[in-house]
């Protein structure tokens, strides 16, 4: 069995990808997807795996050194990870590895290197890196021949077949096949654009083993530590002093504050990293005069975190207030029950009572200025997210 | 919107066009891009040039010896260098240079212009950006015409969604005449330099500008020089 490590994905996808089966990563030109394989195959070795990486427009070194960008040291798995080189031949470089392919645009030569590298390693994980650059030099319909052949090959061998596509504008029958007939699984990876490509998003168009989540995520890449399902807006709102702008920075990596005599006047901003999940946080100012900044920045807001300081009873009504203000009704939202270590702080239970909240809307105890509860808040709100509904 | 090539009696394009520009060997093409490259640093505008020949330190010390000043410029000025990781030099990125893998690696080559594209016009609000590709003629030694063609299909298109403006440079007289027609096809204008007995001249196509007939120029340092001006 095999997890991708990309967070979220493996979730949509039944959990994980079983042995025998065949995945590609379609990705829209000019999208960051190269780094889908890298991570899957990277998570495949941390675990235990064997691996096969079959790089077609790079050298081997520029490999490893890709690899190494995010912190993923393949060098340690040499005994279980092989490169097979259809590159060196190209430009007429010298390879230093094992596997070469001596002529990589014959498909044929490529084929027969592979053959080999799998009798070695036996059943395990092989990426090939990018499978469109194969097309390009050998054909495409001659490539989609061979992708149907190697399909049925890691069949016997209980192999996992990954494949990076970039999506070029191939004929039409070119795409259809890849993206609908031929993988058991399908992720594209797209960008969104307007004038310029600004963001980036994955999800599941198909998956032959499991029922399909239909469900697309914001990503970023990092360098360290690769892929993030990434949160643009996370708002955090609450009463006065109920410890906004200490829960930010308890959960943050890194956050700003604009304080002025213990209070915030402008927000707060804070980067959560977590999980494999990355979130920009933003906190609005407790005093009433400062609603008219809330209802800006409750805008396109993902999630919400409501602070309370839960020994204040009588701020209660208008922390729901601020909900509003916020509009951040029909938004996902968790409600942070704040200074729990408080000696005079009602219980998680006793909240609910006082304040009418449904048995929907998860409460979660914390004591900000320990950490405490503050990591459980956040993902019971991701969960919420990204939930599939 | 309106960009300035800093090319004497070529001066204003729209924005949206893509343009080839097609010489000889030896005619200053790459004098040409530079000047190109240096009046969009000049305008305030973002640039993005895609380099096959030359690594990003080359293309960025050409402009110190000619005694361009893009000190101050240079966050604006993003470079896809395609040389550095084929020649198996031992550099990591900058913060305006970007190092693909190989020629081959459209796919990587892609989306670092794509990344420019999003650092200059998202993140610096930077309105305009200009993309120049130096050379095609290289890129085709290692892919075919086809996937040269695909790839350009692409960012031909992206320049008129960010109404920015696409160079394209490509040797004259290295390519038969059908990869020359194929590739035309994506453009909406040529800049055009031929060579007649040690004298070159230039003129351009579809750009709406006036240099339509074959004007003579010299290259004097870094400078083009319209001869009879
Ligand atoms: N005992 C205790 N004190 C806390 C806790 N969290 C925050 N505080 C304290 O409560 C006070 C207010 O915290 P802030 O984080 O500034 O609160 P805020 O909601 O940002 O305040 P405004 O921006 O002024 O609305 C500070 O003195 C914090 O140290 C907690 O969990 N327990
Ligand atoms: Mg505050």
């Amino acid at each position: 069995m095999l997890k991708t490590g990309i967070p979220k994905l493996d979730d949509f996808m039944g959990g994980e990808v079983p042995p025998g089966r065949s995945l590609v990563y379609y990705v829209q030109p000019g999208v960051e997807g190269d780094v889908f394989g890298m991570q899957t195959l990277y998570h495949h070795l941390m675990q235990g795996g064997k691996g096969i990486y079959v790089t077609i427009s790079s050298a081997p070194y520029t490999v490893r050194e890709h690899f190494n960008e995010f912190g993923w040291d393949v060098g340690k798995f040499e005994d279980r990870f092989i490169i097979v080189d259809a590159y060196s031949a190209l430009v007429g470089a010298d390879s230093d590895e094992r596997y070469v392919v001596s002529d990589p645009e014959n498909i044929g030569a490529l084929d027969e290197t592979l053959s080999k590298a799998m009798e070695e390693l036996g059943s395990g994980l092989v990426v090939f890196e990018p499978l469109s650059t194969l097309m390009d030099l050998c054909g495409e319909e001659e490539t989609l021949e061979y992708v149907k052949k190697w399909k049925k090959l890691h069949m016997t061998y209980n192999n996992v077949f990954v494949c990076n596509f970039t999506a070029w504008p191939y004929a039409e029958e070119t795409l259809k096949q890849i993206k609908e007939e031929l993988f058991d699984a399908v992720v594209t990876i797209g960008g969104i654009a307007e004038r310029v490509i600004f963001g980036q998003y994955f999800g599941v168009s198909k998956v032959d083993w499991a029922e399909v989540k239909k469900r697309s995520m914001l990503f970023k890449v990092f360098r360290p530590t690769g892929i993030r399902v990434y949160i643009p807006k996370i708002l955090v709102t609450g009463a006065y002093h109920s410890g906004k702008s200490t829960f930010i920075h308890a959960i943050s990596s890194r956050a700003v504050s604009v304080d002025r005599l213990g209070t915030t006047v402008a927000m707060d901003h804070g980067r959560i990293d977590h999980k494999g999940f990355a979130a920009d946080i933003f906190g609005t100012p407790g005093q009433e005069r400062f609603d008219p900044i809330l209802k800006v920045l409750g805008g396109e807001a993902m999630g919400v975190f409501l602070v309370l300081d839960s020994s204040k009873p009588m701020d209660f009504v208008r922390a729901k207030q601020m909900l509003e203000t916020a509009r951040a009704h029909g938004l996902p939202y968790v409600i942070v029950a704040n200074k729990q270590d408080l000696p005079d702080a009602l219980s998680v239970d006793e909240l609910r009572e006082r304040m009418k909240v449904p048995k929907s809307v998860p409460i979660v105890p914390t004591v900000a200025t320990e950490k405490k509860g503050v990591f459980e808040a956040f993902e019971t709100l991701i969960d919420m997210i990204t939930e599939v509904k | 919107m309106e960009y300035h090539l800093g090319i004497p009696k070529l001066d204003k394009v729209q924005g949206g066009l893509n343009i080839m520009l097609i010489g000889p060997p030896m005619c200053g093409k790459e004098i040409f891009v530079n000047n190109i490259v240096h009046a969009g640093l000049m305008n305030g505008e973002g640039i993005i040039l895609v380099s096959t020949r030359e690594h990003g330190e080359g293309v960025l010390k050409w402009f110190e010896q000619s005694e361009l000043d893009i000190e101050k410029d240079r966050e604006r000025f993003g470079i896809v260098d395609c040389v550095s990781r084929t020649l198996g030099m031992d550099v990591s990125d900058t913060q305006n240079i970007k190092r693909a893998s190989s020629p081959v690696d459209l796919t990587g080559i892609g989306v670092k212009i794509s990344q420019f594209f999003e650092q200059f016009y998202m993140r610096a609000r930077i309105q305009k950006t200009r993309l120049i590709i130096n050379s095609l003629s290289t890129m085709l030694m290692y892919s075919n015409l086809q996937t040269i063609f695909r790839f350009l299909h692409v960012f031909t298109g992206r320049i008129k969604v960010a109404d920015a403006i696409g160079i394209y440079v490509i040797e004259s007289g290295m390519h038969d005449e059908q990869t020359i027609a194929t590739l035309k096809q994506l453009v909406d204008g040529m800049i055009e330099i031929k060579e007649e007995n040690d004298r070159f001249f230039i003129r351009a196509r579809g750009l709406g500008s006036k240099l339509t007939e074959w004007l003579e120029y010299e290259i004097e340092g870094a400078n083009i020089v319209i001869k009879g001006d």
